[in-house]
């Protein structure tokens, strides 16, 4: 038979002691972060400072007249009087990573954040683990249909931003 | 004649004597010793991998390592970074699972 008392003791006892083991494995994950920081480990953090550059490069490429004619012809008129620019400059949200991506970088953004990045990604879920596990070694550009049917449909054909554009003309991300 | 300078007694050399272990000590003590300590440790480290509250936490740190720069963190800075959150996100169903093995165990001890 047990006393209010005690229930009370062992309940106090009880929280204290998981409080302490959670500490622990907060004081481990927060270790591991700071040595993979600190190592250099992280990719994707230098990889977005490089992304952001490229960016910015392929804008100020789009922004140059000189460059329309021959060598954009994408950048014509089509039949409902739109014009598209070459390189998609619309950024959203990487649903992979959660990253802020410009549309014209997002297939080559895709190639690292899905395809060659190694144990420390992001989101890991059972069926990105599962697929990720069936091609782990193939190449990224072959895997991209099979992937895109199991977590979402990502119909993007590669960089190419005449098809991004479509997409895009309303100002959000389609997701089914 | 002056008297004496009035000097503090001296610290009692039994003062600092060894006071009884408290019962939080003792069964810290035994949970360790019988290794249930590490079991459960790993059980919860399981158990928050599983339902990513492990991956939160690293998603937290990546966002303020991004903001401060990734050589000038410590492992201070992310232990305070992440430990309210942590503590407030943890399911449910995982805290009471461990505080029961916890309980069972204190059971157990205390005979």
């Amino acid at each position: 038979m047990s006393l209010p008392n005690e229930d009370n003791m062992a309940s106090q006892l009880s929280s204290h002691f998981f409080g302490d083991l959670l500490d622990s494995i907060i004081v481990d994950v927060a270790s591991e972060c700071h040595r993979i920081a600190r190592l250099g480990l992280d990719r994707n953090l230098e990889d977005e400072e490089e992304e952001l550059r490229l960016s910015a490069q392929a804008r100020v490429r789009v922004a140059d007249p000189s460059n329309s004619g021959e060598a954009n012809s994408k950048y014509v008129v089509d039949i409902f009087g739109q014009s598209h620019p070459s390189v998609a400059s619309e950024v959203f949200e990487c649903m992979n990573c959660g990253r802020s991506i410009v549309a014209g970088r997002f297939a080559p953004h895709l190639e690292k954040c899905m395809g060659k990045g190694r144990k420390a990604r992001p989101k890991v879920t059972r069926s990105s683990t599962a697929a990720q596990n069936r091609y782990s070694r193939g190449s990224p550009v072959s895997t991209y249909s099979p992937y895109s049917n199991s977590t979402s449909s990502n119909r993007l054909s590669n960089g190419t931003s005449g098809v991004a554009g479509e997409e895009y003309s309303n100002g959000t991300f389609q997701e089914p | 004649m002056r008297p004496s300078v009035n000097r503090p007694p001296t610290p009692d050399v039994h003062e600092n004597q060894e006071k009884e272990p408290t019962l939080q000590e003792t069964i810290n003590i035994k949970l360790i010793e019988s290794g249930e300590k590490e079991r459960l440790m790993e059980l919860l480290r399981e158990r928050l991998v599983e339902c990513g509250w492990k991956d939160e936490m690293k998603a937290i740190c990546r966002a303020f390592i991004k903001k401060k720069g990734r050589n000038n963190v410590t492992v201070d800075d992310l232990v305070h970074v992440i430990t309210p959150k942590g503590r407030a996100s943890v399911p449910d169903s995982i805290k009471a699972e461990l505080l029961q093995r916890i309980r069972k165990f204190l059971v157990s001890a205390a005979l």
